[in-house]
């Protein structure tokens, strides 16, 4: 009678466990343009890509300063994004007028994680459909962490989310390990190039100063700095002197394509299919949609 | 007239006894807690026992990415002083469950000001599991905890809190994708004469045994423990401690397949 | 119906339930207190002292009660005023203590966030013009520095090298000014605090003379037991009352 029975309702198991609509919450993240995020011992940088309505409209926002030492990238619903941010802002501040101390960037990510949770289990509810990049500095110094709708999150040393961010993360797997004592300017550059490989087989898109948005936050104590326009110009001409890796050589397109070839050891398969079946099991589409097919809705 | 029409519809629709955990089916069973329990079953596995000087739980879990840093996606907890659990199942789901367990300890310990309970708590936290079966508005929770305490009149104590809202003490306890292997590992174990050090090295074996190399290439190992060498505090069991557990289970393990090889 | 009503007059300072016709009231004074605290910030680390006395009016009701609390391993309360209010608040700092516990992500509080995070608490309680009736010194070690910080019922709030609360910020104060220098070391101000101790207990009728020390250093938070202050009642002033031997007239 249905195709499938078991996904129109939140509160609605699988046969096999699987929660449905929450795997599909999970899906519109991969809609909204890419966010990339890489750590160095000393800073986070966040490189996101963002998308126009139309010639005439300005961009869609991609980062959300929430606090001096707390920034964060959306792909997925830009609206679902903003109340994520505000309910961000007003706990990072709460913590600071209750304690005086900045909010530890775990322990909101956690608060966080566990608002998104909420809404997997009741049925009055939906799941946020975007996902973070959450970069910030503590006494532990500098955290990169990745949220998911199903109430799942990640600290990572690199990561990418969002359109093609399978990409990137091919990209970030191979140099993840030389970040670790890069100085900015190098995580800047990575994180962009990085960014780059989103659109490197895309025929209509190409990274340019409007387009990219950068967030830099560090334990030296500056607040977070959010780089766009003009600013961006610098990396991106930088960009012209590294080969994309995609033009670079046979042997890493091969490796970039393999793991959409097989999607069931894709390094990022389980970031969407945390296991349990939870969010998107093997059958969750490897390809991901065009760029240009996303709702307007979507960054 | 339209109730009748409508009811004649599910009927012949069998399925639709497996969409609500409010349903009964014709034979007496509620699909949706089964399902939740599937969500279970597919997940890292736990495995906790309760011994001579303590109570340890051990999970495992799966690394997504090699960018991840090391001991990210906690599934093990502590909520208080005295008691931890570990979770098998959905993390996030786990984690509102850790969340609730807190909470009874901190409101117990606020009316009675004194420790709760092992069996308190896991009889609240069951009841709190079991709420989430009987609406159509929620749905049960995706994951299963191990919790252990220690408290003066009943020692150590291990429970086992379901999606169902059932919970039991056990010696030992199994749950997650490779809960019958386990077992019947636990089974040959002796838990009144079982150290907790000697357990932490039983349990890496376990887990080490059940992990399916073929399915998920890398696995963190995270345990907790109440017992005397932590002074019956609640604690993860420190890293080096279960590294040195994990390396001397994947040898013997190593040295039994070699030892399959010659034969 | 006449009745009875009762009137704000006839219900005491201390009601604390609505009644008709009388204006709600909550703790309009405390009943079992403690006396003063001292505090002094060396450059090792912190002393804290206080008497171990907690009185029912002027009655001497409780000896030998500990008026501190250990928050951490590195900060330490000094608390005077009302005695279940402390207790109301050992209650809260425990609670919070634990769930920074069960966090279980290598992060604790600051003595400094400690502090202000009681000065919220207390601060809230004064609007709702229900106040925990005390006045705290937080005493902490983090990061090779000592922190010294007082809060009292408003919600009042700051930090300084030698603090004092209740009786003490006019019999004590000065004297821990006097004697407290940058480079004062642990051990010798746990003899001024002594010598403070002993004045209190001759000069406030509300201490007794049995009193506990605490230090926070490096090495973190040592309560000292509860020590008998060694004091000398034969002085001619004390015997022959305090006007012996002056043959003037007021």
């Amino acid at each position: 009678m249905f195709r499938n029975q078991y996904d129109t309702d939140i509160t609605t198991y699988s046969p096999q466990g699987r929660l449905h609509q929450v795997e599909y919450a999970m899906e519109a993240v991969k809609q909204g343009s890419a966010s990339v995020g890489v750590r160095s011992k000393t800073h986070v940088v966040l490189a996101t890509l963002k998308r126009f309505a139309s010639e005439l409209s300005g961009d869609q926002k991609k980062l959300f300063a929430i606090d001096d030492h707390v920034v964060i990238a959306i792909s997925g619903l830009t609206a679902d994004a903003r109340v994520l941010s505000r309910y961000m802002r007003t706990e990072t501040q709460h913590h600071k007028f209750m304690y005086e101390e900045p909010m530890p960037v775990g322990r909101l990510v956690l608060q966080v994680a566990d608002k998104c949770q909420i809404s997997t289990q009741r049925a009055s509810k939906r799941p946020f459909g975007v996902g973070l990049l959450v970069a910030g500095v503590d006494e532990n110094g500098p955290h990169l962490y990745q949220t998911c709708p199903s109430g799942n999150y990640f600290e990572y040393l690199a990561m990418a989310i969002g359109a093609r961010s399978q990409s990137a993360k091919t990209y970030l797997e191979r140099t993840y390990t030389t970040l670790a004592d890069a100085d900015v300017e190098a995580l800047v550059q990575a994180a962009v190039t990085a960014l780059r490989e989103t659109v490197a087989s895309s025929k209509d898109t190409e990274l340019s100063a409007k387009n990219t948005a950068i967030a830099i936050v560090g334990s030296d104590g500056a607040p977070v700095r959010i780089l766009e326009n003009a600013a961006v110009q610098p990396y991106i001409d930088a960009l012209d002197s590294t080969p994309s890796a995609a033009d670079d050589d046979d042997d890493d397109e091969d490796e970039a394509d393999a793991p959409a070839a097989t999607p069931a050891v894709a390094p990022d398969a389980p970031a969407a299919a945390p296991e349990g079946g939870s969010p998107a099991g093997g059958d969750a589409p490897a390809e991901e949609p065009p760029a240009n097919g996303a709702a307007d809705m979507q960054t | 007239m339209c109730r009748g029409v409508l009811s004649c519809f599910c009927l012949l629709d069998h399925s639709q006894y497996d969409l609500s955990s409010t349903t009964f089916s014709p034979d007496g069973r509620v699909f949706q807690i089964e399902y939740a329990q599937k969500a279970v079953e597919n997940s890292g596995t736990a495995v906790g026992v309760s011994c001579k000087d303590g109570v340890v739980m051990a999970v495992e879990k799966v690394v997504v990415s090699k960018m991840l840093v090391p001991g990210t996606m906690r599934r093990a907890h502590l909520v208080d002083h005295h008691s931890g659990l570990v979770i098998s199942g959905l993390i996030s789901d786990g984690r509102q469950l850790a969340t609730r367990a807190r909470d009874e300890c901190s409101s117990y310990k606020s009316v009675y000001d004194s420790a709760i309970p092992g069996h308190v708590l896991a009889e609240r936290l069951a009841n709190f599991a079991h709420v989430y079966t009987l609406y159509a508005y929620v749905r049960p929770f995706g994951c299963a905890a191990l919790l252990g305490a220690h408290d003066d009149t009943n020692g150590y104590q291990l429970y086992l809190v379901e999606p169902s809202g059932v919970s039991y003490r056990y010696f030992g306890a199994a749950v997650g994708k490779g809960k019958q292997a386990a077992k019947t590992a636990l089974e040959k174990l002796d838990f009144k004469s079982l150290t907790c050090r000697e357990a932490v090295k039983e349990l890496a074996k376990i887990i080490v045994d059940v992990h399916d190399e073929a399915k998920d290439k890398l696995y963190e190992l995270e345990m907790c423990w109440v017992c005397e060498e932590s002074k019956n505090m609640s604690q993860l069991v420190p890293q080096d401690v279960v590294d040195e557990a994990r390396k001397a289970a994947e040898a013997a393990q190593d040295d039994d397949s070699d030892m399959d090889d010659d034969e | 119906m006449s009745g009875l009503r009762l009137t704000e007059g006839s219900r005491g300072p201390g009601a604390s339930v609505a009644v008709e016709g009388a204006p709600l009231t909550r703790t309009q004074v405390p009943y079992v207190t403690g006396s003063s605290v001292l505090g002094m910030k060396c450059a090792d680390g912190v002393v804290i002292a206080c008497d171990t006395m907690a009185s029912y009016g002027s009655l001497a009701r409780f000896k030998r009660l500990t008026r501190m609390h250990v928050a951490s391993p590195n900060c330490i309360l000094g608390v005077g005023g009302d005695y279940s209010d402390f207790q109301q608040l050992q209650t809260m700092v425990d609670a919070e203590m634990t769930a920074q516990y069960v966090a279980n992500d290598g992060l604790s509080l600051s003595p400094k966030a400690i502090h202000a995070f009681l000065a919220r608490h207390m601060y809230h309680r004064r609007c709702k013009v229900d106040p925990l009736w005390n006045s705290v010194l937080v005493a902490g070690f983090h990061k090779g520095e000592g922190t010294l910080s007082l809060v009292d019922l408003y919600g009042t709030a700051y930090s300084s090298d030698v603090l004092a609360t209740g009786f003490a910020l006019h019999l004590g104060l000065p004297l821990l000014r006097n004697a407290h220098r940058p480079d004062i070391t642990v051990a010798e101000a746990k003899v001024v605090m002594n010598d403070v101790l002993k004045v209190l207990f001759y000069r406030d009728a509300r201490t007794n003379d049995v009193v506990q020390l605490a230090t926070v250093t490096a090495a973190g938070v040592e309560v000292g037991d509860m020590v008998k202050l060694d004091t000398e009642w034969n002085h001619k002033a004390f015997v022959q009352g305090a006007r012996a031997g002056d043959e003037s007239s007021w």
